[in-house]
């Protein structure tokens, strides 16, 4: 099972693969965009600032997605020790905290015209403002020890725990808003147009492809990085960067010694 | 040995340490009371804001003084490599962890009821109507706090680097120990009802906490 | 990780250590490269080189401090990469740093390491006694003098009986006596068949070498006497 995944993460990383990805990204954010602003209806209640939802629902979905394929990366890593794995969960969090950082920043300009502050304290929002900040952590721990292996088991950790605490963390901000009436900054589904809910739907595939196509961008400037650490070393230990680059790929299964 | 025997040598060997050294009561306390001092310096002097912020003031005062705390429990680790010494112990790994987190949880609890104690006497919070409540919400916060503190708190054992992250680290995550403690306390002082579902999104996060930091924590100290 | 199996038993065919093209890189720099080592049980090798060379990186590597960046390893028959905790038990380092609590006494020092490898306290006052700090017994290692810190590191070989000792540097700022103390702690591990690895930059160790090793800029090579 994993090479398949390998094999299947080698093509998206394969030059056209990137292209057609990055096409279809672009497409589909425009169609997003297009959607949001002409083709749906203004809110009832808040008019045209509703048009935000297109791209801030989107860009929510993304900020945990990609933290949920942190945490698979980070397991996966631990697991069977592939570096690939740590690739993946690299690239995924600095993309995702890309798109939280978004979230939060349309979170914001929502809330301004609506309710006349800059942040309401939205249990969604909260939470992803701590989910933002434990995810900036994780990077600041990427950047910390000099070992690629040691540095990879301690983000792999920090993305674990780091998944594990955010349902508890939504669930204490949830509770913690309902002791006052202060209302939510989204509108309940059931008043949504059939055409909005197809914005949104659009937005929510739109940038799942465009997640896809940044994190392949990143996983390659990650094996770049990677193959210059080996061909640095390659001189002094007297083997070829690619022989390197395959042992810490995979690092070979080992037999007891008699 | 057991993983618990293990875990309750090293905790008693960190209690000692802390007697000996007094850290708890030279560093910790006095860092606590200071941050108190300046709380009420900036909310104060008016009476019913600090009361009314009492409960949430104690436990900042708590979550800053658990990262001082555990700095210092991972710096003796740190003077003479003794961490690599607990490494190359045919010990099971979590014993550490578990250790450690148990040794500070003391400490903190010791922490909680001077800090409750200033508390009541700077900022006028009554304790009286629910203390079983009050008490179980530091016992169940502290050990979430020992098991995030214990958890990272290896980061801090050797560069300057890595002792900075690790503040960045514990408070997001301590998130949840921040709002249930802080709701279980004042829905309790004030004489409400409902403190019980607070401490018991308390005592899950510790459940959680104490289970992942078992399986993970000896990815964090081996090289 | 929680499964516990019971202690493995001893592989006693299996040489003490056993290197096959370990590296060991940190950052972009390489301490260890392609080290290729066979040491048999009961056999004491000298390891020479000069400073920075990775002599303490290689003895800190096969005592399971640090994994090998690339390459495989087995210590008395023990994988370096899985059952490192079995090498642990069966192995002692000596090494730069004295792994003390400089809060607590020596006794509680030594008690402390005991608890920790299962062994039983009652050996610790001899333990003391044999490298000569009996009477700083109860007093903090914070007073302690750097030679007295080394003589208690040293008590820790007098209290286990470990199958392979990695002594790295052991003599350095040690007086006479002490080097004494560390010879004699050596031969005694010799005569019960114990391995040794021995770094040091000491022109002639008072302890025994079967072999001798020269390590350069991370390369190991046997030195033909």
């Amino acid at each position: 099972m994993p090479n398949t995944a390998e094999r299947a993460m080698g093509k998206l990383t394969a030059r056209r693969g990137e292209r057609w990805l990055g096409v279809l990204a672009v497409g589909g954010v425009a169609a997003t965009v297009a959607m949001g602003l002409w083709v749906t209806p203004p809110d009832a209640e808040e008019g045209n600032v509703f048009r935000i939802i297109y791209l801030h629902v989107p860009a929510a979905w993304l900020a945990y997605l990609s933290f949920l394929v942190v945490l698979i990366g980070s397991v996966a890593y631990l697991v069977t020790k592939r570096t690939r794995w740590d690739w993946l969960a690299a690239a995924s969090a600095e993309v995702g905290v890309l798109f939280t950082g978004l979230t939060l920043v349309l979170g914001s300009i929502w809330a301004k015209p609506v309710w006349g502050t800059w942040w309401t304290w939205d249990p969604r929002l909260t939470t992803t403002a701590v989910l933002f900040l434990i995810y900036v952590g994780y990077l600041a721990v990427r950047k910390l020890p000099d070992s690629p292996a040691r540095r990879a088991r301690w983000a792999a950790v920090v993305g674990i725990v780091g998944f594990v605490d955010v349902p508890i963390v939504h669930l204490s901000v949830v509770w913690w808003r309902s002791q006052h009436q202060a209302p939510a900054l989204l509108h309940v589904a059931p008043r949504m147009a059939p055409v909005m809910a197809a914005g949104l739907m659009t937005g929510v595939a739109a940038f799942t492809i465009l997640y896809a196509y940044l994190v392949t961008l990143r996983l390659r400037v990650g094996r770049l990085e990677d193959r210059a650490v080996a061909e640095a070393l390659s001189p002094r230990l007297g083997r070829s960067a690619e022989e390197l680059m395959d042992e810490a790929a995979s690092p070979q299964e080992v037999r007891a010694h008699g | 040995m057991t993983l618990l025997r293990q875990s309750w040598a090293i905790a008693g060997k960190d209690l000692r340490i802390e007697m000996r050294g007094r850290y708890a009561v030279g560093l910790v306390l006095p860092f606590a009371g200071t941050l108190l001092i300046a709380f009420g310096l900036s909310l104060g002097p008016g009476r019913a804001l600090l009361q009314q912020t009492a409960p949430g003031l104690l436990w900042l005062a708590m979550l800053f003084a658990s990262v001082l705390a555990f700095r210092r429990s991972y710096e003796s680790e740190g003077e003479d490599g003794a961490l690599e010494g607990l490494l190359l112990a045919p010990i099971d790994k979590a014993a550490v962890f578990l250790g450690k987190a148990a040794a500070v949880t003391a400490q903190l609890l010791a922490l909680a009821v001077v800090v409750t104690l200033l508390v009541a006497g700077l900022f006028g919070l009554s304790l009286g109507s629910q203390p079983g409540a009050v008490a179980g919400a530091f016992v169940l916060g502290t050990v979430g706090l020992a098991a995030i503190g214990s958890l990272f708190g290896v980061l801090t054992e050797s560069s300057r680097a890595r002792e900075a992250v690790f503040p960045l680290l514990v408070l997001p995550l301590a998130t949840p120990i921040l709002v249930a403690g802080v709701r279980a306390t004042s829905v309790a002082t004030s004489g409400g009802t409902g403190a019980g579902s607070w401490l018991g999104l308390l005592a899950a996060f510790d459940a959680v906490f104490v289970a992942v930091g078992t399986l993970v924590f000896e990815f964090l100290l081996e090289d | 990780m929680l499964s516990r199996r019971p202690e493995q038993e001893d592989r006693t065919g299996s040489p003490a250590v056993v290197l096959s093209g370990v590296t060991r890189v940190f950052g972009v720099t390489p301490a260890l490269v392609r080290v290729d080592l066979r040491v048999e049980r009961g056999e004491s090798v000298l390891v020479r080189g000069p400073n920075g060379a990775g002599k303490s990186t290689l003895l800190r590597l096969i005592a399971t401090a640090i994994s090998p960046t690339y390459g495989t390893g087995s210590v008395l028959g023990f994988d370096l990469a899985r059952e490192r905790d079995e090498v642990r038990r069966r192995t002692e380092l000596l090494g730069h740093r004295t792994r003390l609590y400089e809060d607590l006494t020596a006794a509680e020092n030594l008690r402390f390491f005991c608890t920790l490898y299962g062994l039983d306290a009652e050996a610790v006052p001899a333990a003391l006694q044999r490298v000569g700090l009996a009477e700083v017994a109860g007093e903090r290692v914070r007073g302690f003098s750097q030679g007295m810190r080394q003589r208690l590191a040293l008590a820790r070989l007098a209290v286990r009986e470990a199958e392979l000792l990695l002594l790295d540097e052991p003599y350095g700022g040690l007086d006479a006596g002490a080097k004494t103390l560390v010879d004699d702690l050596v031969a005694e591990a010799a005569i019960r068949g114990a391995t040794l690895i021995l770094a040091t930059h000491e022109a002639a160790p008072g302890a025994p070498a079967t072999r001798t090793l020269l390590v350069e800029e991370g390369r190991a090579s046997e030195v033909r006497p």
